[in-house]
C-alpha cells in the first residue's frame, strides 16, 4: 500500500483576534489516497479556507501553533512547510476575476511560479506553460502567453489558473470553491477539464464547495465540516443518499431538488470566538439531549468507509425539522 | 389570471454616443423581448450572464429607457415616458437588488434607512413611518429592535431581509427580485425562499424572479423564460419548460446544471455567448448549437406556439425532441 498523498490529523487552528480566541477548526482528521478527490462542504463560516490555507502552509498571522498533523507523502508540513511541499500542492482559487494580476502577461505570471519551484531554464518553463495551456484547452496557447487577464473570459482565466496550479508537476490540487463565480455552462466545462486531468495525470485533488451537486459530480468522497469539526465522513454517493448527521441530514433537506418543503434551519453558523460546548451543532439540532452540551461526541465508524460525530445518526428527524 | 406587466417587441440600447464628432452606435442588451407576466405569479427568468437580465428589469421599472417597443402595467401602455414620469407612473413594480446589504447605507441605523425611504415616497410622520417599519421587519421575521443596528452588524440573511422591508414598505405590485439566492447557503436560501412564498400570499405579489440556479427557478418559478444575448428563446410553465425544453439553448443550459444525484445529461455546450457587438446572423444561437443547419444562420426565427402557452423561438425544435 502506497502512502496517503495527504493525511490530516486531529488538526487545531486558533487564531487570536480582538473579539478573543477564534478556535475555527477542531479536531479535523481525513485522508487523500493516491488518486483520490475528496470534497469539503460545509456552509460559510465552517471553516473550509482556513483548512486549505493549513495544508498550503499560507495560515493568517496570529494563528497559533496549530496542534495536529499534515502529512503531504508521508511528511510533516505542519510546522515544516517544507520547500519540497510548496508547488508539490498546486492551489485554484474561487474568483478568477480576482486571482489574477491585471498588469502582467498570463505567461509572465505562471513563469515567476515556475522559477521560484521548478527546476529547468526559462526557455522549458515556456514549453511546459505552452503544454499546459493546451491540456487545459486554452484557445491559441502560444499567442495566450503574452495575453493580460482582462483579455481572456472568465472561463478562460479559470483554466488559466488551473493550468498555473499545475505548473510545477503537484502530486495533490487543492481549489478553493473553483465554479462559484461562474455559469452553469462554463461551470460544467471546468468541472469535466478538472475530472479529465486528474484521471489523465494521476492527481489528487482536495475540492472545497458549498454546492452538493458540484460535490457530487466531481468528488469521491467527502468530509462535512460544521464550525470547524468534522460532522460526517464517507463515500460520496452513500453521504448524499443516506445522510447520517443532523446537520448533513437537515442541509440536504433544503437543498431545492430534495426539500419536501424548503425546511431550513433554525439559527445560524456560530462565530469562531463563540462556539457552542460539546457538539457544536447542538444549538440547532432537533435531536440534542443534554449530554450533546457536555461534551462533543466522537467519530464512529459505520463501515463501508462512513464515519460520524453524533450518537442519534439512525434515530429519524422529527416531521417539522423536515417539513 | 390577468397580465399584469407586460413587453412587446422591447428593445433597449446601451452604450451609443451620439457626439456631433463621434457617433458611436449602441449594443442592443435587448433586443424584441416578448413578455406577459400575471398576477400573482411568479415569473423566472434565466440565461448566463450577460444575456440581457438585469437590463431588461431596469427598463420595465422605467430606469433604463426602451429604444423600441410596448411596455404595459395592469392595462395601461406606459411606455414612451421621460425618465422621471417612467419611474412614477411603475411605482407599483419595484427592484430587489442582488446584494441589498450594498444598497444599505453603512452609516445609517437601518430604521433611518427605511424611514428615508417612506419620506421619499411621501409618508411623513414619524410615528406612522415607526409603526410601519416595525410591522414590515416583523414581516419579513426579523426583530423590530434591529431598526437600531447598523448593516454591518447583520448577516448576509438579515441584510436581504432588510431589502426585502425596504421594499415591502413601499407596497409594490409587482417585485423584480434579481438573483435573491445568489451566494447564500442552502439553509439560508430556504429560509428566504420560504418568506419570499409567504410574503407573496400575504401582500399579493407578483415577482419577477431573475435567477441562474435553475434547481432554485424550477422550485419557486409558475413560468419561465430563457433569454440568450437579449432575446427571450422559450417561455412557457416552469414544469413543462424543465420536463420538456424546446430550444436547443435550453436543454443545453438545463443538462449543465449540476445534479444531486452526480449524473449528467445532454450535450454539453461548448464556448462562451458571442459579443453583443458581433451578434450571429438568423438565429443568434445557430454558432453553438448542435442542431443548425444553413438556414438557421438565415433566418431569425420568432417565438411560436409549441403548446398552448408554451413558446419556442427555434427553427428546428420539432427535430429537437
Ligand atoms: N484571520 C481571521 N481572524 C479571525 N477569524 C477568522 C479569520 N479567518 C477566518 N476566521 C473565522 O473562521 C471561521 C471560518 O472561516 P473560513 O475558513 O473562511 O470558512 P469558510 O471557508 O468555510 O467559509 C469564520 O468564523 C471566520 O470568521
Ligand atoms: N453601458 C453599457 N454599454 C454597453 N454595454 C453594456 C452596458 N451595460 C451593460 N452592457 C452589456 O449589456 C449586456 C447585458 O448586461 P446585463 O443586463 O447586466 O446582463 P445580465 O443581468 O443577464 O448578466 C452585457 O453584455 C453587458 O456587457
Ligand atoms: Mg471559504
Ligand atoms: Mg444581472
Amino acid at each position: 500500500m502506497s502512502i496517503p498523498v495527504l493525511q490530516v490529523q486531529g488538526l487545531d487552528v486558533e487564531l487570536r483576534s480582538e473579539r478573543g480566541v477564534a478556535r475555527i477548526l477542531q479536531d479535523v482528521t481525513f485522508t487523500i489516497p493516491r488518486g483520490g478527490t475528496v470534497g469539503i462542504v460545509g456552509e460559510s463560516g465552517c471553516g473550509k479556507s482556513t483548512l486549505l490555507r493549513a495544508v498550503l502552509g499560507i495560515l493568517p498571522k496570529g494563528a497559533e501553533t496549530p496542534r495536529g498533523a499534515i502529512l503531504f507523502d508521508g511528511q510533516d508540513i505542519l510546522t515544516d512547510h517544507a520547500a519540497s511541499a510548496r508547488g508539490r500542492i498546486g492551489f485554484v482559487p474561487q474568483d478568477p476575476y480576482l486571482s489574477l494580476n491585471p498588469v502582467f502577461r498570463a505567461g509572465d505570471q505562471i513563469l515567476e511560479i515556475m522559477r521560484r519551484h521548478a527546476p529547468g531554464s526559462r526557455a522549458d518553463h515556456k514549453r511546459k506553460i505552452v503544454e499546459l495551456f493546451r491540456a487545459v484547452q486554452l484557445p491559441d496557447p502560444e499567442g495566450a502567453l503574452r495575453k493580460y487577464p482582462h483579455q481572456f473570459s472568465g472561463g478562460q482565466r479559470q483554466r488559466l489558473l488551473i493550468a498555473a496550479a499545475l505548473a510545477c508537476d503537484p502530486a495533490l490540487v487543492v481549489a478553493d470553491e473553483p465554479t462559484t463565480a461562474l455559469d452553469v455552462t462554463t461551470q460544467r466545462e471546468i468541472l469535466a477539464l478538472l475530472r479529465r486531468l486528474v484521471a489523465e495525470r494521476g492527481l489528487s485533488l482536495l475540492f472545497v464547495t458549498h454546492d452538493f451537486g458540484v460535490l457530487a459530480s466531481v468528488c469521491q468522497e467527502v468530509t462535512v465540516l460544521y464550525a470547524g469539526r468534522v460532522a460526517e465522513s464517507g463515500p460520496v454517493r452513500a453521504v448524499l443518499d443516506t445522510p447520517r448527521h443532523p446537520y448533513t441530514r437537515m442541509l440536504l433537506a433544503c437543498h431545492p431538488d430534495r426539500a419536501a418543503d424548503l425546511a431550513g434551519i433554525p439559527g445560524t453558523v456560530p462565530a469562531a470566538t463563540a462556539q457552542p460546548s460539546g457538539c457544536r451543532f447542538h444549538p440547532r439540532c432537533p435531536l440534542a439531549q443534554p449530554s450533546c452540551a457536555a461534551a462533543a461526541p466522537p467519530m464512529q465508524a459505520l463501515g463501508e468507509g462512513r464515519a460520524v460525530a453524533c450518537p442519534w445518526y439512525e434515530t429519524p428527524l422529527p416531521e417539522t425539522a423536515l417539513a | 389570471m390577468p397580465e399584469i406587466l407586460g413587453a412587446s417587441g422591447l428593445s433597449v440600447e446601451l452604450g451609443a454616443r451620439r457626439g456631433l464628432l463621434r457617433h458611436r452606435p449602441g449594443v442592443r442588451a435587448v433586443d424584441g423581448v416578448e413578455l406577459s407576466v400575471r398576477e400573482g405569479e411568479t415569473f423566472g427568468i434565466v440565461g448566463e450572464s450577460g444575456c440581457g437580465k438585469t437590463t431588461l428589469a431596469r427598463a420595465l421599472l422605467g430606469l433604463q429607457r426602451e429604444s423600441g417597443g410596448e411596455i404595459r402595467l395592469e392595462g395601461r401602455s406606459v411606455s414612451g415616458l421621460a425618465p422621471r414620469e417612467a419611474r412614477r407612473v411603475r411605482e407599483a413594480v419595484q427592484y430587489v437588488h442582488q446584494d441589498p446589504g450594498a444598497a444599505l447605507d453603512p452609516w445609517w441605523r437601518v430604521g433611518a434607512t427605511l424611514a428615508e425611504g417612506l419620506s421619499i415616497h411621501g409618508i411623513p410622520g414619524r410615528a406612522e413611518q415607526q409603526a410601519r417599519i416595525a410591522e414590515t421587519l416583523a414581516a419579513v421575521g426579523l426583530d423590530p429592535a434591529l431598526a437600531e443596528r447598523y448593516p454591518h452588524e447583520l448577516s448576509g440573511g438579515q441584510q436581504r431581509r432588510v431589502g426585502l422591508a425596504r421594499i415591502l414598505l413601499l407596497r409594490p405590485k409587482v417585485v423584480i427580485l434579481d438573483e435573491p439566492t445568489a451566494g447564500l447557503d442552502l439553509s439560508v436560501q430556504a429560509a428566504v425562499l420560504r418568506l419570499l412564498r409567504d410574503l407573496r400570499a400575504r401582500f399579493g405579489l407578483t415577482y419577477i424572479f431573475i435567477s441562474h440556479d435553475l434547481s432554485v427557478v424550477r422550485r419557486v418559478c409558475d413560468r419561465v423564460a430563457v433569454m440568450y444575448l437579449g432575446r427571450v428563446v422559450e417561455q412557457g410553465p416552469a414544469e413543462t419548460l424543465f420536463a420538456a425544453p424546446g430550444h436547443p439553448y435550453t436543454r443545453a443550459l438545463l443538462a449543465a446544471a449540476p445534479r444531486l444525484d452526480g449524473t449528467q445529461t445532454g450535450p454539453a455546450l461548448p464556448g462562451d455567448p458571442p459579443s453583443l457587438r458581433a451578434v450571429p446572423s438568423g438565429c443568434r444561437f445557430h454558432p453553438r448549437c448542435g442542431l443548425a443547419t444553413p438556414d438557421c444562420a438565415a433566418r431569425d426565427p420568432a417565438l411560436e406556439d409549441a403548446a398552448p402557452g408554451h413558446r419556442i423561438a427555434c427553427l428546428r425544435w420539432r427535430d429537437a425532441a
